[in-house]
């Protein structure tokens, strides 16, 4: 099996948030340089893009500032340090510098670096060893070995130019992927001990990283980006025609996403694709007023589940208001950009741009008063438009009873509402009939493989991964399409620990 | 070399460094006055800005067919001096803008993978690199893509001519105003950028700015003490860096460039620089832009740095320009060929670049040069007109006099020009000697020496 280079990532805004914390206990948190998110994830931005000089000053002054904020206060410093130092040489500080420097690179140090932070305690703690161990506090939380995931790897027999992980390695990509923060004591000890480059070793870390309640926000970051939830955030329905989308209700059409997420995948453990066909909404009082339900138990910031009938066209992830308010303009829904989402981002299809020099323009004409359907007749009508529109309007059809922030209307100016469509050539009766046909469709699995795989590693998927993305995508059949197996199995698979060689110089210790 | 201009040369560098046991008084530069009224060889030196609005302008014959029947209320109807101020350019009147119009980007953009050789990111980037944009990702729903090579305002920020004399503590500063985006994945944060996948995000919270002009001065000593730990961290990556490969080295090395220029800012000690009030922030486009401007003018006049871009709306915004009366967002307000409203939005867009240039009009720097004679600012926008993506008649005015070295309110007219010929002046009028400009087709050694005083 070929490998791919690997990733060499930063640590993304969310994981730096969290190991902050994990590292220093409570601390302000800081400004720190905004994730980009190419082919939607941040992951692929943080192993793509080097860190921008406003983002490195961003990181130097939050590492100055934590640092200060730890050892500023005469008892949390020694709670901190573990000890006092007497001196700038004495066994505290040593002992410092090699408990905080495995904690935050992830792995022990080697005598070089000791010497070198050693230096840096005795030089800034010269007249007061508490500055010292302040400056190295802030200093190795500047360090490349900090702010990057490093993966050199160890060379692996038989078959060169391919390398292994190492366990300390293994530990912190698993860490960030499951808990999107740096390991804790029990997988640095695994690390540490060996075993966890043992099958057991590594199966039994891998159940108790997914047991454990802060996978729940990783799965949760996932979801988000895989769906493209950000879109929401800069979504505009115009203020005069829809009142009632305010900034709650905006925020509840987030939450409700994530929460019917974390129900199929976290309680149930159930066929993900569920989320697409589920007759359940969980709303609170502004999103149930919203959608027209009864919500007895429902506030402001309690979302209680509501079970919708079996025949509901407001069926799963895509009967909700995030998703139909997103993929809508100002005023109109917009059937193009929800057949789009679908193909693109539930089935990975991939969309080519429209022609150049095509008017986008269905507003004006002899028929700017028609149902918005019949206006975009014009695209499929037109053989430049045809060969794309009649693939994504078709399916966005099937959404039309739905306004542009996912409120349910019977008519458009004034005219019933047709939302009979079609996905790929299946004719479907409306949106619940299309939540009914993705639970099932065969597609949805290894599309969702694919964006995890890439999540996970950062990158793009190339043809050295077609075997991995294959067999992921078979066990994840077989297994009944839980994703949490999925994520098991990925974090299990060879090609979780395997990278290729750099291609220049250099020998893994 | 004579040693007298050079001992004060030398004295104006400790100066403004904070090094070199120069003991002044604040404001520092002030402090120089005498002496730099003496070694007349030595200058504070032009300032270059990029000012980029979105979306062109509003359309019309020139632009193609499918835009015709509106009128030209951009073009001035005469060459030279003395032009009549068409009715888009009036609120930038008093400022003198020199126009280069007709021109259009050179650059030959295949179009495989479809869609690389449109698109709003791709205008921007060929219009201030002259070099088409990698493609790899256009195709993606992320509409991923990126810049070969560095935008205009960073060639001049990393040529080594250009802080000769003595440097700024920021190289450049990249500021925006506006935060609505036509897409959010994060590289549509940005109009400059240093090279492929690294980009220079704008800021756009002027607390932040503040924060980065007035904040980075220590008093106490302990800016001195953070630039010395950063020698430990540069060793870190030095034993790290050979044992990447080739792509994450670069990446590396970026990160380790980037960080010695903040050591380098720690170690200039305090800034002669008196900080305003904080700032507060805005709404409303135009007010945001005068807080914006206002806090770079007090930065520019203390040295801070002599290059910015200034993103005032980013490429495709769909921005909501109400206070124009204009209820839905820019992008698609464009696209559905409302002529009316792109042209009342372009007149507040150049009433806001006005804002801006009355800033850098009204601070004066420590030898009481208004910033604006001293400034060039390239304004322009990603394409010619946006309604259909046209890159004919692509917008370029020159504001402030590059230090007497361009010639204000002067109108070109090049029909079919070569923009980066335009590119290519705006070097030369930084005293930037630049034998040729542009690339994939667009390269050029002619200037419009009507403008180059």
């Amino acid at each position: 099996m070929p490998v791919e280079q690997p990733a060499f990532a930063r640590l993304t805004t969310r994981q730096l948030h969290n190991v902050y914390v994990d590292l220093l206990g409570p601390v302000a948190q800081p400004e720190l340089p905004a994730d980009t998110t190419p082919y939607l994830f941040e992951s692929v931005g943080a192993a793509s893009e080097p860190l921008s000089e406003s983002g490195v000053q961003l990181l130097e002054e939050a590492a100055t500032a934590m640092a200060a904020e730890v050892f500023g206060d005469a008892g949390r410093r020694e709670a901190f340090a573990g000890c006092a130092p007497q001196t700038a040489w004495d066994a505290c500080t040593t002992g410092f510098i090699r408990a905080f420097g495995r904690q935050a690179w992830r792995r022990p140090l080697t005598p070089t670096e000791e010497a070198r932070w050693l230096a840096v305690a005795a030089d800034f703690g010269s007249s007061d060893p508490w500055e010292g161990l302040e400056a190295v506090t802030a200093g190795m939380l500047q360090s490349p070995w900090f702010v990057y995931r490093v993966e050199l790897g160890r060379p692996v027999e038989g078959r060169p130019g391919v390398r292994r992980l190492t366990a300390h390695e293994l530990a912190a990509r698993l860490s960030l992927f499951f808990w999107n923060t740096t390991p804790d004591a029990a997988l640095m000890a695994a690390a540490d001990d060996g075993s966890l480059g043992t099958p057991e070793g590594l199966e039994a870390a891998v159940d108790r990283l997914l047991a454990d309640e802060r996978s729940r926000e990783a799965t949760e970051a996932f979801f988000a980006q895989y769906l493209d939830l950000q879109r929401l955030d800069r979504a505009a329905p115009d203020p005069l025609v829809f009142p009632d989308f305010t900034p709650a209700l905006r925020a509840a059409m987030r939450a409700e996403v994530l929460l019917l997420v974390d129900e199929r995948v976290q309680r149930q453990d159930a066929d993900v694709r569920g989320i697409f066909s589920a007759r359940r909404a969980f709303v609170n009082d502004v999103l149930a007023a919203h959608y027209g339900l009864e919500a007895p138990g429902a506030s402001p910031i309690t979302f209680v589940p509501v079970d919708l009938p079996p025949d509901s066209p407001r069926a799963g992830i895509l009967g909700l208001g995030a998703f139909l308010t997103m993929n809508a303009h100002a005023v109109d829904t917009s059937p193009t950009l929800r057949g789009k989402y679908i193909l693109e981002r539930v089935l990975c299809a991939t969309i080519p741009p429209p022609p150049d020099n095509v008017s986008l323009d269905l507003t004006t004409g002899a028929d700017a008063d028609a149902p918005l359907r019949e206006r975009l007749d014009q695209h499929r009508d037109d053989p430049a438009c045809a060969g794309c529109h009649a693939m994504m309007d078709p399916p966005g059809f099937l959404f039309e009873t739905f306004d542009a922030t996912g409120a349910w209307r019977t008519e458009d100016r004034g005219q019933p509402i047709d939302s009979t469509g079609e996905l790929l050539g299946v004719p479907l009766a409306d949106a619940g009939a299309l939540g009914d046909h993705l639970s099932t469709h065969e597609d949805v699995g290894p599309c969702m493989v694919k964006q995890l795989y890439r999540h996970a590693h950062g990158r793009l998927d190339t043809t050295a991964d077609a075997d991995s993305l294959a067999q992921l995508s078979e066990g994840f059949a077989a297994d009944g399409h839980r994703f949490r197996g999925l994520l098991r199995a990925l974090a299990l698979h060879e090609s979780f620990q395997l990278v290729a060689a750099p291609d220049g110089a250099g020998v893994a210790p | 070399m004579s040693r007298g201009p050079l001992s004060r040369r030398a004295v104006l560098r400790g100066a403004v460094h904070g090094v070199g046991g120069v003991a002044l008084g604040l404001p520092l530069l002030e402090a120089m006055i005498p002496a730099r009224a003496r070694a007349e060889d030595v200058g504070l030196g032009p300032i270059f800005g990029v000012f980029f609005w979105a979306n062109g302008l509003p359309w019309h014959d020139g632009h193609g067919s499918l835009q015709a029947g509106h009128p030209d209320h951009w073009t001035p109807s005469t060459q030279g001096t003395g032009w009549a101020v068409p009715p888009l350019l009036a609120p930038l009147a008093a400022h003198l803008p020199t126009v280069l119009s007709g021109l259009e980007p050179k650059t030959e953009v295949p179009d495989s993978p479809a869609g690389q050789s449109d698109g709003h990111m791709r205008g921007f980037m060929v219009g201030l690199t002259s070099d088409r944009p990698r493609p790899e990702g256009f195709d993606h729903p992320s509409h991923t893509l990126t810049a070969l090579r560095p935008t205009l305002d960073q060639v001049v920020a990393k040529d080594p001519r250009f802080y000769a004399s003595f440097p700024s503590p920021y190289r450049s500063l990249e500021i925006g105003t506006s935060t609505a985006r036509f897409h959010d994945y994060g590289h549509w944060n940005a109009i400059s950028y240093n090279g492929p996948d690294s980009l220079n995000p704008a800021v756009s919270d002027p607390g932040r700015l503040y924060e980065m002009i007035f904040g980075i001065s220590g008093g106490d000593g302990s800016q001195a003490r953070r630039a010395a730990l950063l020698d430990a961290v540069l060793a870190d990556a030095g034993d790290l860096r050979g044992r990447l490969g080739a792509a994450d080295r670069l990446r590396l090395d970026a990160h380790m460039e980037h960080l010695f220029q903040v050591q380098r800012r720690l170690s200039l000690g305090d800034i002669a620089c008196t900080a305003p009030g904080a700032p507060g922030s805005s709404a409303d486009l135009l007010t945001q832009t005068g807080i914006q401007a206002d806090l770079l003018a007090t930065g520019l006049a203390c040295n801070i740095t002599r290059v910015f871009s200034f993103m005032l709306t980013s490429p495709a915004t769909t921005h909501v320009f109400g206070e124009v009366g204009v209820s839905q967002d820019m992008h698609t307000v464009c696209h559905a060929g409302d002529w009316d409203a792109i042209y009342a939005i372009t007149l507040l867009q150049m009433r806001c670049f006005a804002r801006f240039c009355d800033a850098l009009a009204a601070h004066v720097d420590p030898l009481g040069t208004p910033l604006l004679e001293r400034a060039l600012i390239f304004g322009t926008s990603e394409y010619g007109e946006g309604y259909q993506h046209g890159n004919a008649e692509t917008p370029v005015l020159l504001l402030g006099g590059a230090d007497g070295r361009v010639r204000r309110g002067v109108h070109v007219r090049a029909p079919a020009g070569n923009l980066a010929s335009a590119h290519l002046t705006l070097l030369r009028g930084l005293g930037l000697e630049t034998p040729q400009f542009g690339f994939s087709g667009s390269e050029t050694t002619i200037d419009f020496p009507q403008v180059l005083a």
